[in-house]
């Protein structure tokens, strides 16, 4: 979405495919919150 | 329809519901409810000595109402397979027919049939239905009528032969009104543009306007879209024929009591008066809907629908054909409304986008696909649940089956699972724990 609207998101942003958003479960979130990350954005 | 039903690779199932569909593409099993016409097909010939003796006449659902036909009747004269039917809401149980039936085709005892069928690949097709609201005194004024009514008062198979009279005294209106969007493009009603109004304004005043060149014809709209190829130049034709297209809504629209003419008060855009104009008929281009039935047909084959209501292909823009469910496919005005040319394009390429698999006779599907893994299952059967394609079922011994056709790697059930049972390929939780630590590495 970013790419096609020639948005620029900032270098902290890291990215993790998922095949749905269904996927993500409480578990990938808290992952990634465990390992410091400050917020998590699911985006369909 | 006549060529497709004498067919003989064509089996044509009328007046008809599929109430069920499983399986997947390639194997599908349909159930499709026969509603009782009480007339047996295979017998009835189409005579008509069943009409000639019924005592009772019922509104004419084809002509819109207009007009009557009997209990007992074919429902127009070109329907197909020609065979008549009973209206049994309204039928007195006389049995005339009965009498009259010298082939005794008539069987008041038929009940409801499930047929089961298996299929490789469906298209729906099932169309659209007319808006219907009391917006500008439709119901309430005799001649306030849709274009679909027009349509069928100028029909040669209409109630009036082709003839244009106006419903309250039978006479034929001079002045005439089409007001276009009724109920669509509005935010309080439908948001959509019904895309096939502007054309049918122009179309059914021009047709007005050639039969009866002193009728003065004005049409009310928003914007016209006229849009396609060729339609320009036929809107273009319409007005150089001195037919009045006017931009602007109406405000106000009242009947007169005695002459039950209606007083239309409108500002037309760029003038900044409002105008009062008496009219002998007002004819609304009313929005589309989807059918009646779209919402049980999409919940019958598990597709998705558009927030307007319509069903949803997979692309609005590369896959206007495919449904998410692979092996079923749109044709037509269940994907959205559209002129007669594109529904054409559309079925045809819905019927080759159908026999593309039928033809090769394998179906290639991906490799992300849910695993269950029995010993750690506590058999909760969230999953089944939550499974938005039906893919999941439990066999004999209790465990969870997945049905490797019918998932498509959502991941929904591995995201839902307590107990970390089921699993889906390629983006397992340990993947995922990996992906998550690399990308965030902890700074010691």
């Amino acid at each position: 979405m970013a790419g096609t609207i020639r948005a620029q998101y900032p270098l902290s942003l890291r990215t993790v495919l998922v095949p749905c958003t269904g996927r993500v479960g409480a578990d990938v979130i808290m992952r990634g919150f465990g390992r410091g990350a400050d917020g998590i954005i699911v985006v369909g | 329809m006549l060529e497709a039903d004498r067919h003989p690779n064509l089996e044509m199932l009328t007046y008809s519901e599929v109430v069920k569909v499983e399986g997947y593409i390639g194997n599908f099993r349909v159930q499709v409810k026969r509603k009782p016409r009480f007339v047996i097909e295979s017998e009835c010939t189409g005579c008509g000595a069943c009409t000639e003796v019924c005592p009772i006449y019922v509104p004419n659902y084809f002509d819109e109402n207009l007009s009557a036909r009997k209990c007992i009747d074919i429902s127009f004269a070109q329907a197909v397979p020609a065979i008549y039917d009973i209206v049994r809401e309204s039928c007195v149980e006389c049995f005339a027919c009965v009498d009259s039936c010298d082939l005794e085709a008539i069987d008041f005892s038929q009940q409801e049939e499930i047929v089961e069928l298996e299929v490789g690949t469906i298209i729906v097709a099932t169309g659209w239905d007319l808006y219907q609201g009391d917006d500008y005194g439709y119901g309430k004024y005799e001649n306030v009528i849709t274009q679909i009514q027009l349509e069928r008062i100028i029909a040669p198979n209409g109630p009036t032969f082709g003839h244009l009279v106006r419903p309250s005294d039978r006479k034929r209106p001079k002045k005439i009104l089409f007001i276009n969007c009724v109920g669509s493009r509005d935010e309080n009603k439908l948001k959509y543009c019904s895309v096939v109004c502007c054309n049918l304004s122009v179309k059914n005043s021009k047709l007005i306007k050639s039969e009866y060149p002193d009728s003065e014809i004005v049409v009310l709209y928003i914007d016209m879209r006229t849009a396609g190829k060729a339609y320009e130049e036929y809107y273009r034709r319409a007005r150089d024929a001195g037919i009045v297209f006017v931009r602007g809504l109406v405000g106000q629209i009242e009947e007169d009591p005695l002459t039950k003419n209606l007083k239309v008060h409108f500002e037309a855009v760029g003038a900044d008066i409002v105008l009062e104009t008496e009219f002998n008929m007002v004819i609304l281009s009313s929005a589309s809907l989807p059918s009646r039935g779209t919402n049980e047909i999409a919940a019958v084959m598990n597709i998705e629908k558009t927030p307007d209501g319509f069903l949803r292909e997979t692309h609005s823009r590369l896959e206007p054909i495919k449904t998410k469910v692979p092996g079923i496919y749109l044709a037509g005005s269940c994907q959205g409304q559209k002129s007669i040319d594109l529904t054409v394009s559309q079925a045809k390429g819905a019927a080759s986008s159908a026999g593309i698999p039928m033809g090769q006779g394998e179906y290639v599907i991906e490799l992300i696909r849910a695993q269950p893994i029995d010993e750690r299952c506590a058999k909760c059967y969230k999953c089944i649940e939550a499974c938005p394609y039906k893919a999941i079922s439990i066999n004999d011994e209790g465990t969870i089956v997945v049905d490797i056709i019918s998932c498509r790697g959502c991941g929904i059930c591995t995201a839902i699972c307590p107990s970390k049972a089921i699993e889906l390929a390629h983006y397992k939780d340990v993947q995922y724990s990996a992906y998550i630590d690399e990308l965030l590495p902890i700074e010691d």
